[in-house]
This record gives C-alpha cells, structure tokens and sequence, in this order.
C-alpha cells in the first residue's frame, strides 16, 4: 500500500540528518529533565520585559511536560537544547542558570525545505509591512504535534483560522460553507501543493470520527492485518469491490460508521508557499470530470498521536455508491447516469424524430382522406 | 374562424404559471448541462451557472406553489386523476390515435373542456410529473443547494450521492421531456395552435 511520505516526517529526517552530521553542543549534556526542574514550575515567569521579543505571546516560563512528552519533537527524541543551541551549560550558580534572554529557535536547521517555501510567501512578504511571522505563528512553540491526521475543521482552526475569517472574504466563491468544510484552505492557495481525498471513519450517532485503534478493535485485528483484511488482490491499491466488503465487514459488526471525504493538502513543505493572487479561482480545475484533484484518494486510520496510516484507494471509488456521503459537482460525477441520461435523451429525440417523419411521410394520405371527406360532404349537401 | 368555436381552457393563473415553469425549467435544463460537462461546455462561467441554476430553481418551486395553490384552490386538482374504470380503454384509444389515427387525419379521441383538458395518457404523465418527479427534483434541488445546512436530512436519505443521483435522473427526464413536449405541443389542428392557446387560454375547437 502506498505509504504517504508525511512533510512532517521529512522534516524529522532532515533533523535527524542534521543530528547526525552537526553534534550539538548541548545536546549530550544538558538532560530535559534539567530543564524541568525549574520550567516545570507553572509559577515560573519572566520579571522583566527587557530585551523582550515583540513576537513573545507570553512572559510564562512554564512548560506543560506532559503535553511537551505528546509533542512530535520529543517523540523523535530532541531535546530542549536540540532546538535552543545557546545553552551549551547550564550554571546553577547564578539565579537563572543559562542566559536570561534566549535566541530565537531557528527551525530552519532542520526544516530548510518548509523554511525556503515560506521565505518565498506572503507571510514572509509581510515583514516589509512590519509584521512578524514566525514558524510558532502557526505551529506553537513546544507542543508542536503532527498534524496529518486532523479533519479539515481542526487544521483550518489551528491554522488559517488563527488570524484570518474565511468568511470575510471568498463572496465569490459560491457554497462557501461546504468549500470550508470539505477542502482546506492550502489545497486551492497552494495550488501546486500535493493534496488528496482523505477518507476517514466516521460515525454519524456520536458525530465523531473512529479513531485507529477504536476501528481495529471492533474489526477484532491488528494494524498489520488491516491491510490484508482490506486489499484482497494484494494490488497495492483499495478498488472499489474491496471497499464495498470493507463496508459490508463493518455492517455485520454492526457499526453503521460513514467514509467522510475531505479534500486535504499533504504535509509537504510547499504548503508553506502562500502568495496572494495565486489561488485557485477556476471552479472548472476542480469540477470537471477527470479533474487531478481526485487522483490521489487514501483511506486513513487516525492516530492518537497525530499520524495517521494512509492506504491507496482506487478513484472509481469516489465515482460510485461506495462513497455515498461524497460528491464534488461534476469532479466524481457517475459515469454510468451519463449513459442512463444519453439513453433517456436520445429516446426523447428518437420518438419525435420518428413521429416526426411519418407526419411528414403521411402528408400526401392525409391530404387525400381530407378530400375525400370534402367530397362526401358536397355529395350528402347536394342529394339533400 | 367563428367564436363559437374558440373555448376557454387555460385561465390566467394557469398560464402564468405554465410560461414561468417553462422559462425556469429551460434555465434549469440548459445550466444545469453547463454544470454537469463544465469541462465540454462553455455557454459560461461554473459559477455563474450554478448561481443561475439555484435562482432558476427557485423560481420553479415558487411557481409549483401558485400551481398548487390555483388548483388546490378551485378544486380543479382532479382533472389530474384519471377515472381507473375507464382509464385502459381510454388510453389504448390515445396510443391508436397517436400511433396511427394521427397519420391518416383521424379526430382526437379525446376532446377537450375546461373540466378535462387532459387525456389520459396526459393526467398520468402529469400525475407523475407534477406529484412525484417535481416535488422530487425541487426537495434534491434545495438539499443540494446547501449540502452543509441539510447534512441531516441527506445522510438520513443515504447520503449525497442518492440525492444527486435522483436530481441528475430526473434532470435528464425532463431535459428529455422537454423534447418531447414540444413537439407533441405541435400535434393540435395546427402546428402552433396549442403554443398559442397557452398564451390566450383559449383552444380552438374542430
């Protein structure tokens, strides 16, 4: 099955590389748990605002350890002073034991792809305005978590959704709500970004989508025999009779859970190369047959942690009843209600053509039996 | 032509009615192809077809209820309901007449009033049109209008798919009904005798 490669784990190879090329000074020294000893201390603050950055949301000090455990960086095993590289000691001596005003984390060692395409957007363009935009903007600072598995609603919330109201804007775009529902913002602002149709589990009663562990429980199999389970003719790829028997598999079970299709951006570092008037504005790119914004579509089994397990489906799916809770305006039209419709417009067109013809062919009959009629007529008006 | 001849068979209400669901279910037919084959067609932009498609959309369903009302009103509702005791014998003679008595100049079977304007193969086409097919394609039309607003209802009736697939039926019906209409709208004594009827309410009787 082809595994999506998430942006976020090109990220961490490219951290690891630098990891594993760059020793850091730090890094083999100073323990997290240091950093905790203090910045653990929900009381902790900055005092002072001198030497403050303007981009700081905050004088707290404090880090939430069990969220920073969640976070995607300490789960690949960086550390505090992986990312702050001037603390090279830490002095007990002194009241605060590394220097009172850090440098600011430059993500860029380790995420130069995603750091390029947004040098070259309208977030970075901005600056000339005045106004700061940095990789926590966006991402946070310390409980950056992975954000493949997220429904568009929660990516647009945690996103775009921080500074901007789509709904101020895009009057031109008609159906607004279902648009922000089902796409994500980057799919038609980054056009170029890769982007498929995700499929997730999602149960209609409680309104919540299945998590992976919640759909594996109730199918009775592992992780690794889900994909056995699912594509029978080892293909490589979900078609369309597999994906009806994954239904049919979760009807018996009894769980009545839908395929909710959304239109979604990889985590791919282009999607951090936003400009203004570069959006997708032809509503004919998506909604056409054939349209290359259905060519990728994967069913997703959600993690807790953020990621999620991506296996190819096969495009016919989201052309037929399989995938009833989805249709995008001609883009996953039906093929065979063409057919059916050609058929009931060429009957139409076929009765009056024919009726039509005789009509015409039989002009010369009815013109005789008119006369003949007449003649009848005059014939009984003279014998009276 | 003598008025003794002329009968009145479509009052006003009727006819507006008639020409505002004609012009609309035109404009529904004709964006609703734009829609559909955008990436064929280019009578205009998507999303003017769409804004166009849901004002005309509308426009039939508000016609649908001065029809409704109109008929409903004057209890003129029954003139759609074939009498079943009559009704084979009745349609077997419209089908020969259709078939064959047309061709060689034979009279209309049925002969129209104000209390029967239709046939019967007319009241159970119309039956059908105007108590199933159009109260279904207005109800799939609106869920489609706002998919997000209606979500419930849709997944309650399947999913958006079913709703699109009965709209997209039915739209090729009445496309092709349309068609067909039209012409049989040319088979009164003469070719435009019905279209003009439809406009002075008055049929000519031979």
């Amino acid at each position: 099955m082809k595994n999506l490669i998430p942006p976020i784990g090109i990220g961490l190879a490219v951290a690891l590389a630098c990891f594993a090329a760059v020793p850091l000074a730090g890094a083999a020294s100073i323990e997290n748990s240091e950093c905790f000893a203090c910045h653990s201390d929900e009381s902790l603050t900055r005092s002072t605002t001198e030497g403050m950055n303007h981009s700081r949301m905050s004088e707290q000090l404090f880090i939430d350890e069990t969220q920073f455990s969640h976070s995607v960086h300490h789960n690949n095993g960086i550390g505090c002073v992986d990312c702050h590289v001037d603390i090279s000691k830490l002095d007990y001596n002194q009241e605060v034991p590394h220097k009172k005003q850090l440098d600011l984390v430059n993500c860029t060692m380790c995420h130069e792809e995603s750091s390029n395409a947004f040098k070259d957007s309208v977030h970075m363009k901005i600056r000339g305005k005045g106004i700061t935009m940095n990789c926590n903007a966006c991402h946070g600072y310390h409980y950056v978590t992975r954000q493949e598995a997220l429904s568009v609603a929660d990516r647009t919330n945690n996103g775009c959704a921080k500074c901007h109201n789509p709904y101020q804007s895009h009057d031109w775009l008609p159906q607004k709500n279902e648009h922000f529902s089902f796409v994500e913002c980057v799919v038609c602002h980054v056009p170029d970004a890769p982007r498929h149709i995700r499929l997730s589990f999602f149960d209609l009663m409680t309104n919540k989508f299945y998590s992976s562990q919640e759909i594996l429980k109730i199918l009775g199999i592992s992780e690794n025999e889900f994909k056995l389970l699912l594509d029978t003719d080892k293909d490589e790829i979900i078609n369309v009779t597999e994906f009806e028997n994954l239904e049919l598999i979760l009807r018996q079970k009894n769980v009545h859970a839908i395929f909710h299709a959304e239109l979604v951006a990889e985590m791919h570092p282009s999607v951090h190369k936003i400009n203004r008037g570069q959006a997708e504005r032809d509503c004919k790119t998506c909604h056409s047959a054939n349209s290359p914004y259905f060519d990728a579509v994967t069913l997703v089994l959600t993690k807790d942690d953020g990621s999620s397990d991506h296996f190819q489906v096969d495009r016919a799916v989201l052309e037929s009843f399989s995938l009833r809770h989805f249709y995008a305006l001609g883009g996953t039209r039906m093929k065979l209600l063409d057919k059916i419709g050609f058929l009931l417009l060429a009957g139409g067109f076929s009765v009056v053509l024919g009726h039509l013809a005789v009509r015409i062919a039989t002009i010369p009959l009815r013109r005789k039996n008119e006369y003949a009629a007449e003649q009848s007529n005059i014939q009984e008006e003279v014998s009276r | 032509m003598s008025h003794e001849k002329l009968i009145y068979i479509h009052p006003a209400p009727v006819r507006v009615w008639h020409w505002l669901n004609a012009a609309g279910i035109v404009l529904l037919v004709a964006t609703g192809f734009q829609i559909r084959y955008a990436e064929i067609l280019n009578l205009m932009p998507l999303k003017d077809s769409v804004s166009l498609h849901n004002f005309a959309g509308f426009g039939v369903i508000a016609a649908y209820f001065l029809w409704l009302f109109y008929y409903l009103s004057t209890g003129k509702i029954i003139i759609y309901f074939p009498d079943p005791s009559t009704f084979v014998a009745k349609a077997v003679k419209q089908v020969k007449f259709y078939g064959y008595g047309i061709f060689r100049g034979e009279p209309n079977p049925h002969v129209m009033t104000p209390e029967n304007k239709f046939n019967v193969l007319q009241q159970k086409a119309y039956l059908g049109i105007m108590f199933v097919l159009l109260p279904a394609q207005m109800i799939s039309g609106v869920f489609l209008w706002k998919v997000k607003g209606y979500s419930d209802y849709i997944h309650l009736l399947g999913g958006i798919r079913i709703i699109d697939t009965i709209h997209v039926l039915f739209f090729f019906f009445f496309a092709s009904f349309l068609v067909v209409h039209c012409y049989l709208a040319t088979l009164g004594h003469t070719p435009l005798a019905h279209f003009k009827a439809m406009f002075t309410g008055y049929e000519e009787h031979h």
